[in-house]
């Protein structure tokens, strides 16, 4: 005989969230069909849910309350009736996990049915406890249209990677229906999340639940990034910031020195400009960044903050790179990476992003040198000026004794103005990044030479727009801007 | 900046706790990658740590308390898995609005740093 499930309505919905919290860490490909079966049992369960919980008191509550879960549950029906009438995902067996959270939720409905249902909430403890659970179902629905959209996501993935070795018409078919599926659980998201969040939760969960993919993704969130970094940087060049900044710069370096290297496997990137001058250039920028990130990070606080749109924008670079070229923990194989998208495309994307990467690392330079506001905690400032004087004293430059950061500073660790060295330090590590930029940018110029050689994969001209060229001197005549020293 | 001015102390300090963990594997992570060279895929999973604990901050009221030693955990897998559990005890509520993109974000990096 089963055991009676003695669980408390609220121990119910932390099982549901905890439920989808385990789907999505483990989301992938293979589920995408069941979990598509699935999820609709799922959103209704959670409606069900939520018309048993005791209606607000003298409409005590929001008014968009109600709007939203049957918004979302309309979405849902039409989802599935979509599926019913284009025979995919098609019969089979449900997701497992998913029927456990549309069983949780309908479990917790009856307890509510049966014992508190005509409770009027007039306490004001009562009514907090029914806003928490609204909010935890809506949150539920959000991370579990995440899940399946991720699976979803996989699912396409691995189908248009079959491409390669010929794919069934049912397969065929998994591609622009997997996409409709993506996009419609896009828009649910949205809605669950525009409900548990404020404005703060809209500007930080990003754009990457909707919008385009493959190698237009990944020119907007280039351009995106480039245009939020230099707003970020000219009204608040705090070292926080600096230290985003550098960190997604270099990983840009890095996803391109990948992107670039499949290029050049699939014979969309010339081999020999590869290997010759577009990979250590690439390195070279790439160490340039991190070692000037590494000098910002050593100048925050814990309790330091970072743009949050400057964040958004970081988030949706990552974001879209991962779309094209990440497997898992790893960069997906260079003919996986083509089957994804068009290579050369990313890789006239990718020269303009290097073009402005070089912009960018002159501001840095500029902030190291003349901001005259940048600080640090004292006992990191105090050991990097006894590093840097070290250094330069091997080097055979001696300087006096002296005390660059007070004994009373490091004992209390206040925030202190950088010392004289640090800066040196910075504005030299800053000048090695702008040409180390310079020299990225020089070698990728071949890249415009490449792609405007080749034939689209359609045969159609190349589709990357050519009005965004970096203004400013030709690349490889470009000699990089020296500031003076403080 | 918005910031969630009316957190709850116990949230609070629990999310300031997400904040320290991801703040660590986000450094663990880019020792990693750069101990592996500069083409390490390990640069772009640091970048995805450090936004999400730059999200869990943003929630935090400017005296948040967020100094504190390191934990010993070096596993950077293992750091977010902790951080996920440490979010499940954070009510979602109005005060607390923006733990749901967190765990998400958290959630998907799991997955991400698991092979």
């Amino acid at each position: 005989m089963k055991r009676q499930d003695q669980r408390s309505v609220g121990e119910l919905l932390m099982d549901a969230d905890f439920t989808t919290r385990q789907l999505l860490m483990d989301a992938a490909g293979q589920d995408a069909p069941a979990m598509l079966r699935t999820w609709g049992e799922v959103v209704q369960s959670a409606s069900e849910l939520w018309a048993t919980l005791p209606q607000p008191f003298r409409g005590t509550t929001s008014p968009i309350d109600g709007v939203t879960i049957t918004r979302l549950e309309s979405m849902s029906q039409l989802m599935h009736r979509d599926q019913v009438r284009r025979g995919w995902p098609g019969d089979g067996p449900p997701d497992e996990r998913l029927l456990h959270v549309a069983e949780t939720l309908t479990r917790a409905a009856d307890l509510i049915d049966r014992r508190g249902g005509h409770i009027g909430p007039t306490d004001p403890a009562v009514r907090a406890d029914l806003d928490a659970a609204r909010m935890r179902i809506m949150h539920t629905l959000y991370v579990g249209a995440h899940s399946v959209g991720v699976a979803a996501g996989q699912h396409v993935r691995d189908v248009e990677l079959a491409t390669t070795r010929g794919k069934s018409d049912r397969e065929s078919r998994a591609v622009p229906r997997g996409r409709d599926a993506i996009n419609r659980l896009a828009a649910f998201e949205q809605l669950a999340g525009a409900y548990v969040g404020n404005q703060f939760a809209r500007a930080a969960q990003g754009e990457h639940v909707h919008g385009p993919h493959g190698t237009e993704r990944l020119q907007q969130a280039l351009i995106g990034w480039d245009i939020q970094a230099h707003r970020t940087l000219a009204a608040n060049p705090t070292p926080a910031n600096l230290l985003l900044a550098s960190r997604t710069q270099a990983g840009i370096a890095t996803a391109a020195a990948a992107i670039l290297h499949a290029g050049a496997s699939t014979g969309h990137v010339d081999t020999h400009a590869y290997e010759q001058r577009l990979a250590p250039t690439l390195d070279a920028s790439q160490q340039a960044w991190t070692q000037v990130a590494t000098r910002w990070a050593e100048m925050t606080s814990p309790a330091s903050r970072t743009d949050l749109d400057l964040v958004h924008a970081a988030g949706e670079v990552r974001a879209a790179v991962r779309e094209v070229a990440h497997d898992k923990t790893t960069w997906a194989r260079p003919e996986v990476m083509a089957g994804r998208v068009e290579l050369g495309e990313a890789a006239q994307h990718l020269q303009q992003a290097l073009s402005t990467a070089v912009d960018l690392a002159c501001v840095t330079r500029d902030i190291a040198a003349q901001d005259a506001s940048l600080t640090g905690p004292a006992r990191a400032m105090s050991h990097r000026a006894n590093a840097d004087i070290g250094r330069a004293a091997d080097r055979g430059h001696r300087g006096k004794d002296v005390v660059w950061v007070t004994p009373g500073d490091v004992y209390a660790n206040r925030t202190v103005t950088i010392p004289q060295p640090v800066r040196a330090g910075l504005v030299d590590a800053t000048d090695t990044l702008v040409q180390t930029a310079s020299n990225a940018m020089s070698a990728a110029a071949c890249l415009d030479r490449v792609t405007q050689d080749r034939p689209s994969a359609s045969g159609q001209e190349p589709t990357a727009p050519r009005s965004r060229r970096p203004e400013g001197p030709t690349p490889l005549a470009q000699e990089a801007p020296r500031v003076a020293r403080p | 900046m918005t910031t969630n001015d009316t957190i709850d102390q116990d949230a609070g300090d629990t999310l300031a706790a997400v904040a320290r963990l991801l703040r660590h594997a986000a450094v663990r992570a880019w020792a990693q990658a750069e101990a592996e060279g500069p083409r390490s895929p390990l640069h772009l999973l640091g970048l995805g740590i450090h936004t999400a604990s730059c999200q869990a901050m943003a929630m935090l009221p400017a005296d948040a308390d967020l100094e504190g030693q390191p934990p010993a955990q070096d596993d950077i897998a293992q750091l977010l898995r902790s951080a996920e559990e440490l979010t499940r005890a954070i009510p979602v509520l109005d005060q607390t609005a923006g733990i749901s993109p967190l765990v998400v974000a958290i959630c998907d990096l799991v997955r991400e740093a698991t092979p």
